[in-house]
């Protein structure tokens, strides 16, 4: 029998050191403010605002913003806007 | 989404179909491992508007589900961190075997025989650098996994590096942390088939025997350019978890992804040396990264004045699409052979003249080069180029533009073997240089 050592080729990542938790989630969306977040892609505008008609029929008094930036992909400033003025976010991504 | 969560609001994406793993891995590497989402079965980008619909209606309870709910989100980690791996084998050369199936199993390889990175094996390649094995030289893209030295040097190893390519595999991670945009990391993600080709300058190319001519492929000549491309291939994978199906996302893949690392041909060039462009000297070391997303052979069946030459390198570069955004930064990286450069420098044309003539002729109808991509409805249309949505397409085809921004979006890089076969790529962001000399 032959043993064969080697090492790791796998590194640790930055991501792993500096991890956050996700938020808390509120125990509802009544009374709170859905920012649905386009990163500019065709479709996912499409899908947003449908989430959020649903969303806004299943919970009374729900807001909703919709934001777009003025390009691909979405600017920060958009980003944080919408952090600051919104309850929950949503977004499609994927290409 | 998790720069929304960082800001201290619940997100949760709506995924699209075989992004599922991705989502994961980008959670993990952007710090928020336990972002939720939820799935949907396919793209939207190319869906009809009622199917966009429909799969969205399909996951609002699951939507509901993760924006409310107050469970326990936590997601466990698949990273393996164990310092060393043992294999037991009737003889060596079993083992050995073992290793390569357990490593490609778990996609730590690109699917050819890894060699064993040994304690010996890699301390051994630790000579080939001043450096410490626990020098930090970047957190490397797309994954941003922390290239020390010693996992650089085990990735080298696996790939059957020698200690003199050391210099030249640090600098090129490091190279590839500094492209623009996080280190080309939406790039290096994209569905489309970005890949880095990296290439070097300097004395070194003789001293570790870089083919500068037919270097671009299989084969003895070759050797060292394919194990330079290949180490670096092998960190960006298990240190920059460029992973298929994980943070590399092609849609059919390319060749390209075999990383190979190139010499210009200096002694054949009429000009400076690219990296003396880029501020090195010309007995400097250095090595440049450009990351392409295609290739094509553009053949010249014997025109020998510089305008002839050059004309049919400009329509070669007019391949590709434009885009319609606020800055237009695609680039073509011109791999010139000296049978081509040496007649466009004994010509009269320096460098930036050669490039300035490819800008000018390289021109192109914006309509074919936008078909690609409806106007309507699309974010990455500028504000400056709306008026095209009132034209008709005839009239957007019949409009003739530069097919880059200028003439500085154009790279030549003097390589090959004899005969007038120009190779151009599509590239972008803008190649970094970085200087070896300082990792030997």
């Amino acid at each position: 029998m032959s043993t064969l050592e080697v090492l790791n080729p796998v590194a640790q990542q930055r991501g792993a050191l500096t991890a956050m938790a996700i938020n808390p989630r509120p125990a509802s969306l009544i009374n709170k403010t859905l920012g649905l977040l386009w990163s500019g892609t065709h479709g996912g505008d499409v899908a947003l605002k449908r989430a959020g008609e649903l969303l806004q029929r299943r919970f009374a008094n729900l807001s909703v913003n919709f934001y777009a930036g003025s390009g691909y992909p979405i600017t920060p400033s958009i980003v944080k806007q919408a952090a600051k003025e919104c309850d929950v976010v949503i977004g499609a991504t994927a290409d | 989404m998790v720069e929304v969560e960082k800001m201290g609001k619940p997100a949760v994406p709506i995924v699209s179909g075989r992004f599922e793993e991705d989502a994961i891995a980008s959670a993990r590497a952007f710090a928020m491992p336990d972002l939720q989402f939820v799935i949907v079965p396919r793209i939207y980008r190319n869906l009809p508007h009622e199917a966009c619909i429909q799969q969205t209606e399909a996951v609002i309870d699951d939507l509901v589900h993760v924006l409310t709910n107050r469970d326990d989100h936590k997601r466990l980690s698949t990273i393996e961190t164990a310092d060393r791996h043992r294999f037991e084998g009737s003889d060596r050369y079993d083992a050995v075997l073992r290793m390569n199936e357990d490593f490609i199993m778990r996609d730590w390889g690109d699917g050819f025989p890894l060699a064993p990175a040994t304690r010996e094996a890699v301390d051994e390649l630790l000579q080939g650098t001043c450096l410490a094995p626990d020098h930090l030289v970047c957190d490397m893209p797309p994954g941003f996994g922390l290239a020390t030295v010693e996992k650089i040097a085990i990735n080298a190893a696996m790939a059957g590096a020698k200690p003199a390519h050391m210099p030249v595999i640090i600098a090129a991670v490091e190279a590839l942390s500094k492209l623009g945009s996080h280190g080309g990391k939406s790039l290096l993600m994209s569905t489309s088939c970005h890949a880095p080709i990296l290439v070097v300058n300097g004395p070194i190319v003789q001293e570790l025997g870089l083919n500068p001519g037919s270097g671009l492929g299989p084969g003895r000549d070759n050797r060292i350019n394919i194990v330079i491309g290949r180490a670096f291939s092998l960190c960006l994978r298990n240190i920059g978890y460029w992973y298929p199906g994980q943070m590399d996302m092609d849609t059919i893949g390319t060749t390209r992804k075999f990383v190979h690392c190139l010499a210009e041909n200096e002694a054949m060039s009429p000009w400076e040396p690219y990296h003396v462009d880029k501020g090195f000297k010309r007995d400097e070391n250095a090595i440049s990264i450009f990351v392409t997303d295609g290739e094509l052979d553009v053949q010249d069946q014997g025109n020998t004045t510089a305008e002839g030459l050059l004309k049919t390198i400009a329509y070669g570069c007019t391949f590709g699409t434009r885009s319609l955004g606020e800055r237009h930064t695609s680039e073509r990286l011109i791999f010139m052979p000296p049978d081509v450069a040496r007649a466009v420098g004994s010509q009269g044309f320096g460098k930036r003249g050669a490039k300035a003539f490819i800008h000018f002729h390289a021109n192109a109808s914006l309509g074919k080069m936008i078909q690609y991509m409806p106007l309507e409805g699309e974010a990455r249309v500028a504000a400056n180029w709306k008026w095209l949505e009132k034209l008709s397409e005839q009239e957007r085809l019949d409009i003739t533009v530069p097919v880059l921004d200028s003439a500085d979006r154009y790279d030549i890089v003097v390589i090959g073997a004899d005969r007038a076969k120009t190779l151009v790529m599509p590239s972008g962001p803008s190649s970094v240089t970085v200087g070896i000399d300082a990792y030997r």
